[in-house]
């Protein structure tokens, strides 16, 4: 194998580019998100920027190691290393909770987080599994199985607890998704149901999972969004938040719509459109449904779903993080308030809780603006197309099913993190991958992505 | 089966969701300014700075009300360790209970929020305040020991003399009524709340300075907004000079120890009232502070004495033979009477005591004999316009009213300490409301020609009365401050105003004066002072519910006089026995520093003329 094989050659550069560029911004961020002033040197370890870069420097030295691995080895090592991680979740259930959670292992100042790495370990397991041969995602072991290896770490995480990482978990239904895992058999079964009824396949069943998110996605969004008004762009008329995103449908309805007409081929032409109309109608359809269902329903109801979402209590209170998240976003203005400048999210004022771990975001956005944010939402969708192109070129279905799970990972932490900063999704504490600080979520992000350059640069040599 | 075209659902998703970051990012930060209200609401504070209160001064330019710095004793509850509540309360001297209590107290004060309190433990407050220099001196080394608690300054009032308590005045903490009417005020602030520091409080107050400062989220500052290009400074209040001389006010309260009464001192030529006295009284830095207060407040208050009632301007006393002076004038002015009128001593009519007939207005003062004023009063109120003698006694009722007014009495003579009190001139409409409308005639109010009946002056009034008499016939609205800041006295307090009776009447009336205090003969002989010629008026007010009062009203010197004075004190009997040397020993103490006639000053001093308490 490694006779016609030069790493350099094969590797995907564009992704290794962009993982360093989003490591070293975020150095460069958690370095004026924690700056102290009496430890101004970037590599000094007692401070979070300096423990930030000597992970990164660790996370290169393994990224080497990893490189210089057989990517057979690798595959082999697969059951080991889900069965190690395994051990280490139960472990972590015996330690002392540290903020009411036992998710950490002590190792003289720094802590290991286990359930970062189950994350990679459940992707190999997944892709090992899944790849077989014999397994087809559409019978019901195969399908039994592949759930029992992404729910057994769920089992102990849920134990620690930690709920942000549990929803990450869920990221591996799209992957079983794209590798055919199809609801369509229990859909269509419910549905003929009703007398008369008989049909052999519906659209919904067979994308359950997407629609699933979508529709939670929506409704949690509509529901938060909806609670102030607001103004139409550059005029003073009040409007309430459902018709921001009927607004945004729209426009993405007509961006859809323009793409359809230039670049698919005339025969496919009416089937896209009807089918991006129609979905346009249903979302919106869905969004005016949780607007008017939530206005009916009873105040305690109302209640208690405020409190879920954190939209309950006044601004100083359990709100408390999401207002200070968005009021530190929101006066970042078009270009910022200068690096280390931020008012809000800095670590002189302390305004923003938590602002170099789960809201690291609010310290980029308030300090750079929307040119700094929407960079990062850039280079995010970048890495994350670029991530799903790498996948479907690759020959060997665990290689691609190890890809999915990398880029829904990502996506999955991506949208929770960036969400609840600017107030789209409730407060789910989950690192932004690269621009958290912590080294256990920056090792295992970065073993994550070199463990896909090595399968990526081997994908010529091998099959299955 | 190929599911190749999932990836396009995935890569959708992916896509859906960028944009609709990238929307709303876009509508956060370029659109909407919303979070930028909040992030400054959150981040700035203005902090405004509070300047210290102008200073006061008396005529001689000595300090009478200072500013002093005190401490408060503050905590922050998230900052306090293993807080030892014994060792706590015997550094400050309490009851190891105090300690508990007050931290109650203080989450109770801050009160709820949508049920949920708004005390922070990240926060400020003050656990003990206005501690004095000598205490924060005693405990701020001991403080080490109790981490989270710290001492900061605060400038409080000080008054460097015990005296003058009613023209001074105190301050307090502004109340929830004060705070809304002038946005001036936030919770905490002082305010005045009577005397001087409430009638001059804009001008004592200043102007307070506004830092704009960068706030972490303790509520620390960390550095000024925009380099303090929108801070203000605070401008400390404009001093005031007072009218007041302070070694004599000083003086009148020693004198009235032991006696309820009051002695107003007035300069003529000025109208600046030179002492104020009203007895008893009370150091007025018993109401410095919120723990002074709390302590003494309840006990002022609920003296039977009533110190903290200012007599001077509130009480109103039937005024007794110093009224004679205005009839006599009065009659001379409308005519009724020339200064040689004579009318018989008839004591048939109304009481008297012995002295030879008057031949003369001037005899008429001097023996303050009553049926000669109740003839002259009855000449100006029955001057035989009418046939009625109900319809002439309201004729002649209004002309006597319109005159008493332009002595300023039975009106408030509005002076710069709230709350003055008019007395009472009363006129054809109190007649009326009384007896009913042509229901009464001369003979039912003739009391008042001899200061008794419904007639009741201010002691403030009874002073102006001298102040006219000085002046022969003006006065300028007694006033306490001379000076704000560089400025001279209020507009209302630069306007003379002349009585209805020329000064050419004067002058008979004033000999009379002269008379009463100087030669055999005259009610006030006690009065006189070696070298200075006084001119008094006695009068005895007639209590029903005791002993009479003791009236003195007098200036001195007869000519170009430099000092009106009335003395009242309660229940004292006859007025020249009591009041008329305490006006003289004033005079004396004013005019010339030192007092000559040593046995007059000792027993006055040993003199105690209080309402014997019941057993």
């Amino acid at each position: 194998m490694t006779r016609n094989y030069s790493l350099t050659k094969e590797m995907d550069w564009t992704l290794f580019g962009l993982y360093l560029i989003m490591v070293v911004l975020g150095i460069g961020n958690i370095y004026s998100a924690s700056y102290n002033e009496d430890a101004p040197f970037l590599l000094d370890i007692t401070q979070n920027y300096g423990k930030q870069t000597m992970f990164f420097g660790i996370s290169l030295f393994l990224g080497f190691i990893i490189f210089l691995l057989d990517s057979n080895f690798i595959r082999k090592s697969t059951g080991i290393i889900y069965g190690v991680v395994l051990a280490m979740l139960i472990m972590v259930l015996f330690t002392t909770p540290i903020n009411g959670a036992r998710s950490w292992f002590g190792v003289g100042g720094f802590g290991i987080q286990p359930s970062e790495f189950a994350k990679i370990s459940t992707a190999l397991a997944l892709s090992a599994y899944v790849s077989k041969v014999n397994i087809k995602l559409q019978d019901k072991k195969s399908v039994l199985i592949a759930n029992l290896i992404m729910l057994l770490p769920m089992v102990f995480i849920a134990m620690q607890p930690d709920a942000g990482t549990l929803v990450v978990f869920t990221s591996f239904l799209f992957v079983l998704y794209r590798e055919g895992i199809t609801y369509d058999p229990l859909i269509v079964f419910i549905i003929n149901q009703f007398p008369g009824v008989r049909i052999k396949k519906t659209i919904i069943g067979s994308n359950f999972i997407p629609i699933l998110f979508v529709v939670i996605f929506l409704s949690v969004t509509t529901l938060l969004i909806n609670e102030n008004e607001v103004m139409i762009p550059f005029t003073y008329i009040p409007l309430k938040g459902v018709y921001i995103i009927l607004f945004i449908f729209a426009v993405l309805t007509v961006l859809f719509v323009l793409f359809v007409q230039r670049f698919i081929a005339k025969r496919e032409r009416s089937k896209l459109l009807a089918l991006g109309i129609v979905s346009a109608v249903l979302l919106s359809a869905l969004v005016f449904f949780v607007d008017f269902a939530f206005d009916k329903l009873k105040e305690h109801q109302k209640d208690r779903i405020e409190l879920v979402l954190g939209l309950k209590e006044d601004p100083h209170g359990k709100d408390y993080n999401r207002f200070r998240a968005m009021s530190a976003v929101g006066s970042g203005g078009f270009s910022g308030k200068g690096y280390k400048e931020a008012t809000l999210a800095s670590p002189r004022s302390n305004h923003v809780p938590e602002q170099e771990t789960d809201f690291i975001f609010c310290t980029l956005s308030e300090e750079w603006g929307f040119l700094g944010s929407i960079t990062i939402v850039a280079i995010f969708m970048t890495f994350l197309v670029k991530t799903i192109l790498i996948a479907e070129r690759q020959r060997s279905v665990y290689n691609r099913i190890y890809a999915y799970s990398v880029a829904m990972i990502f996506f999955f932490h991506f949208s929770i993190n960036i969400g609840m900063n600017i107030g789209l999704v409730p407060v789910i504490g989950i690192p932004l991958p690269f621009f958290s600080y912590g080294g256990s979520s920056l090792l295992s992000f970065s073993i994550m992505v070199f463990i896909l350059l090595k399968l990526d640069s081997e994908r010529k040599e091998i099959l299955r | 089966m190929n599911f190749e075209g999932r990836k396009y659902i995935i890569l959708a998703l992916f896509l859906g969701v960028g944009i609709i970051y990238s929307f709303k990012l876009f509508y956060m930060q370029v659109v909407d300014d919303t979070w930028k209200h909040n992030a400054e609401q959150i981040s700035e504070k203005r902090r405004e700075v509070t300047p210290p209160r102008g200073v006061v001064y008396d005529r001689n330019g000595k300090k009478i009300i200072a500013n002093r710095p005190y401490y408060n004793l503050n905590f922050i509850e998230k900052n306090i360790t293993h807080l030892d509540t014994n060792a706590l309360a015997k550094l400050l001297e309490v009851e190891d209970t105090f300690i508990r209590w007050r931290f109650q107290e203080i989450v109770k004060q801050e009160g709820t929020y949508k049920g949920k309190s708004n005390y922070r433990r990240n926060r400020v407050y003050a656990f003990v305040r206005d501690l004095t220099k000598e205490e924060i001196a005693r405990i701020a080394p001991e403080l080490y020991k109790f981490p989270g608690f710290f001492e900061s300054p605060t400038s409080m009032r000080a008054y460097p003399f015990a005296n003058g308590a009613n023209i001074v005045g105190y301050l307090a903490e502004v109340n929830e009524n004060e705070i809304e009417k002038d946005d001036f005020y936030r919770r905490g602030d002082q305010i005045g709340k009577a005397g001087i520091e409430r009638y001059y409080e804009k001008e004592l107050r200043g102007k307070k300075g506004v830092k704009y400062l960068l706030q972490d989220a303790q509520n620390n500052a960390t550095q000024s907004y925009e380099g303090g290009r929108l801070d203000t400074m605070a401008v400390q209040g404009d001093n005031l000079i007072l009218g007041v001389d302070i070694d004599l006010q000083a003086y009148g309260e020693k004198l009235m120890t032991n006696k309820l009464g009051c002695i107003v001192a007035i300069e003529p030529e000025t109208g600046e009232i030179l002492a104020l006295v009203s007895s008893p009284s009370y150091d007025p830095n018993l109401l410095v502070g919120k723990r002074n207060i709390a302590a003494n407040y309840p006990k002022l208050i609920t003296d039977e004495l009533k110190p903290l009632y200012p007599r001077p301007l509130q009480a109103e006393y039937p005024p007794g033979s110093i009224f004679k002076l205005t009839q006599a004038l009065i009659g001379m002015q409308e005519g009724v009477i020339t200064e040689n009128s004579s009318f018989p001593c008839t004591k048939s009519l109304v009481g008297c005591h012995n002295h030879p007939t008057a031949q003369n207005v001037e005899q008429a003062v001097q023996f303050s004999c009553n049926p000669y004023f109740y003839y002259a009063t009855k000449r100006i109120i029955e001057q035989g316009k009418s046939k009625s003698i109900f319809k002439d006694a309201e004729i002649g009722l209004k002309v006597w009213e319109e005159y008493l007014h332009s002595f300023g009495l039975g009106q408030k003579l509005e002076t710069d300490i709230p709350g003055v009190r008019a007395g009472l001139i009363p006129g054809v409409d109190f007649y009326n409301k009384w007896y009913g409308e042509h229901r009464w005639a001369f003979s039912t109010i003739r009391s008042n020609s001899i200061g008794q009946g419904e007639v009741k002056l201010t002691p403030l009034q009874m002073a102006n009365l001298a102040v006219i008499m000085a002046n022969r016939g003006w006065y300028y609205t007694p006033h306490f401050v001379r000076s704000i800041g560089e400025g001279g006295p209020l507009e209302a307090f630069r306007k003379k105003h002349y009585t209805m009776v020329d000064s050419v009447h004067y002058a008979p009336v004033v000999e009379g004066m002269r008379k009463v205090v100087e030669e055999a003969g005259g009610t006030a002989r006690r009065a006189r002072i070696e070298g200075v010629t006084v001119c008094g008026k006695t009068g005895t007010a007639q209590n029903p519910h005791g002993e009479d009062h003791s009236v003195f009203i007098a200036f001195a010197p007869m000519n170009n006089p430099k000092i009106a004075i009335a003395v009242f004190t309660e229940n004292a009997g006859f007025g020249g026995t009591w009041s008329a040397p305490i006006a003289s020993l004033m005079i004396e103490k004013y005019l010339k520093g030192a007092i000559t006639d040593e046995a007059k000053e000792k027993r006055i001093l040993e003199a105690d003329l209080l309402p014997k308490k019941k057993q």
